[in-house]
């Protein structure tokens, strides 16, 4: 085991240096450069001053002499300074991340208190009325629009009834005091993740009850609950660990609509912004950064997999 | 009748046959069948929409503006005056078209790709790396930074849709040619001498269209979210094109004077991307019946 995970680790290296590659190359091809968004208008225009900002940012250099410089800094721990911000990007980011976890850890909670038991239930009353109404609602949770999902509420709960803050996130306000702020935003990310936990759980669930070991538990005069929870949800829940664990990388990552909308300072946010204003710094440590977690969620997912299913065993050769 | 004739027509009954049973077993799933019939709906609503819009989409009328649903305009007017249903029937070709040609893309792609690596021992390793690197980007930062980078119009959304989404189209492929490649039929064609690109083209590829269409029209329906998320961020297809997600954009400052001017664009956007789910699920199930009520 521990061999694989080092071979895993080693792995990723190559990974994440041909992916900063990729990236600083596929930005720095775009046409245009940064400097139209770093300067005001009427400096802008100025060829002559925007040249002295592009030397100053080492923006006049040969590209590969950019990517080694920003690789030899970014081996060292630093990503440079965000444009316009006059902040580290390691800075900033961290500045970033407490309110895109706090958001998508409370989203992610909340479907899988929903989600999970819902998703066993229903697999054990195939096609009863609850059943069918969660097919239904899994079914809408996948085709709704987020960001649309997100404006309905702001409609109802912040322009008719006023009785939710529209947008932010009450950062500098006392805990009981920002709840509010996150009610909605909550309710649109946990629809969407609860939507795909349910259909996974119910059809694990309904794959498992219908298997021999099932049967042979039923037989032995185990109690269903036992039958259920001590056998067939031990096995059912394998898959739906893959599927949290792709949303985990989320945890960082943000939804840069969902922060849009709400005007949530998270990543997602100050990804779209670093974005537009074409702050290539931050672009590439954000990508470069949630990138090696979602990596190491990867790997830690394959980690927990051994853990709750015995018979899968890692080693070195895979 | 001659031996080959015998053979020939057996095979048009069994072909013929299949096809009756996937259609059987798709009918059999009722939710599956009106997704069918609401995607062709809006299909023929998006081939026919200059004729069927009352209005003309970009036309405004600054004496009629954000008004309420009406005799005259059923689904009310934006803050132009532009009649909301017509801008609605004309950005289905928007949102169709992106979903039609970002598809086609991702399935080339991925199909590409995802045949090479499960075909080729040797270029197995470095294609799958190659998708990892690009599944560990997170997809919708990368989709953002190149339209943002490159300029956002409707053609660069296709393009970048298509070109950051194959990699799970590779993965299933691949994983489909690997399992595949061991069979009897394969050993046999390749035991005759049967070249390789014949092989994949006459004998893997077959066997794996159902997967693939099934992740064609699944995929349609996350195309158009993605387009109509991007037209919300300001970076799809630009003003006057009418996008649905546009309209949302734009909707959005007036959404106290005018609800109808989020609340239309955006159900336009749930029953679509609902149709082709449910037709996608309803393939997936008839076509295969291993992956049945995943």
């Amino acid at each position: 085991m521990m061999r694989y995970i080092v071979r895993r680790l080693l792995i990723m290296i190559p990974l994440l240096l041909g992916l900063s590659l990729f990236v600083f190359v596929l930005i720095r091809l775009a046409p245009g450069d940064p400097t139209v968004f770093y300067l005001p208008p009427e400096r802008a225009a100025d060829p002559a001053i925007r040249l002295r900002v592009m030397t100053r940012l080492g923006l006049d250099q040969p590209l590969h002499i950019q990517y080694i410089r920003w690789l030899t800094s970014a081996l060292q721990g630093d990503f440079g300074y965000a444009y316009g911000y006059g902040e580290s990007v390691l800075k900033l980011i961290a500045d970033h991340v407490p309110a895109t976890v706090q958001l998508q850890l409370a989203a992610l909670i909340l479907a899988l208190v929903v989600a999970l038991p819902i998703g066993i239930i229903s697999a054990t009353r195939q096609y009863s009325l609850l059943d069918n109404s969660v097919t239904v609602f899994a079914f809408f949770g996948l085709s709704m629009p987020n960001f649309w999902f997100a404006l309905m509420l702001m409609l109802l709960f912040a322009v008719r009834w006023d009785v939710l803050p529209a947008v932010g996130a009450g950062i500098g306000k006392p805990f009981l005091e920002r709840i509010p702020y996150f009610v909605m935003p909550v309710v649109v990310l946990a629809f969407t993740y609860m939507a795909v936990y349910v259909r996974f759980m119910r059809s694990s669930m309904l794959e498992n009850i219908r298997k021999d070991y099932v049967t042979t538990a039923r037989a032995k005069g185990l109690r269903e609950r036992s039958v259920l929870f001590g056998h067939a949800l031990k096995n059912a829940i394998l898959p739906v660990i893959t599927i949290v664990g792709m949303s985990i990388p989320r945890l960082i990552g943000g939804s840069i609509i969902i922060e849009s909308v709400f005007a949530w300072p998270g990543i997602g946010r100050l990804g779209y912004d670093a974005v537009l204003r074409r702050d290539y710094p931050t672009i590439m440590g954000l990508t470069i950064l949630t990138a090696a977690f979602v990596m190491f969620v990867n790997l830690a997912v394959d980690i927990l997999y051994s853990y709750a299913d015995p018979r899968i065993v890692y080693t070195d050769k895979e | 009748m001659s031996q080959q004739a015998m053979t020939l027509a057996q095979k048009e009954t069994q072909h013929v046959s299949e096809t009756v049973r996937i259609w059987r077993m798709f009918r059999r799933n009722r939710l599956a069948v009106l997704g069918l019939i609401v995607a062709t709906l809006i299909c023929l609503v998006a081939i026919f929409a200059p004729v069927i819009a009352p209005y003309d989409y970009a036309e405004q009328n600054m004496r009629n503006t954000v008004s309420p649903p009406s005799s005259a305009n059923w689904l009310g007017t934006d803050q132009w005056g532009r009649d909301i249903l017509s801008r609605i029937i004309v950005g289905s070709r928007v949102s169709l078209s992106v979903g039609i040609v970002s598809v086609a893309i991702l399935i080339i792609i991925g199909v590409a790709i995802g045949a090479i690596a499960g075909y080729n021992r040797h270029l197995d390793g470095p294609l799958m790396r190659f998708v990892d690197i690009m599944m560990s980007i997170p997809g919708f930062f990368l989709l953002l930074t190149i339209v943002a980078l490159f300029g956002p119009s409707l053609l660069n959304t296709m393009l970048v849709i298509g070109l950051t989404s194959w990699m799970g189209t590779a993965r299933l492929v691949r994983g489909q040619f690997l399992s595949l490649r061991e069979k009897e039929f394969v050993e046999a064609a390749r035991s005759v001498g049967v070249p390789d690109w014949r092989v994949i083209t006459h004998h893997l590829l077959p066997n794996t269209m159902a997967v693939i269409i099934v992740q064609a029209t699944l995929f349609m329906s996350q195309a158009i979210l993605i387009e109509s998320s991007l037209s919300y961020l300001g970076l799809g297809a630009q003003p006057p094109t009418p996008s649905w997600g546009g309209m949302l954009f734009q909707g959005r400052d007036y959404m106290r004077q005018a609800p109808w001017g989020t609340l239309f664009p955006g159900l336009a956007i749930f029953v679509t991307v609902m149709a082709f789910n449910l037709l996608g699920d309803g393939l997936r199930d008839a076509l295969d019946p291993h992956l049945r009520g995943r």
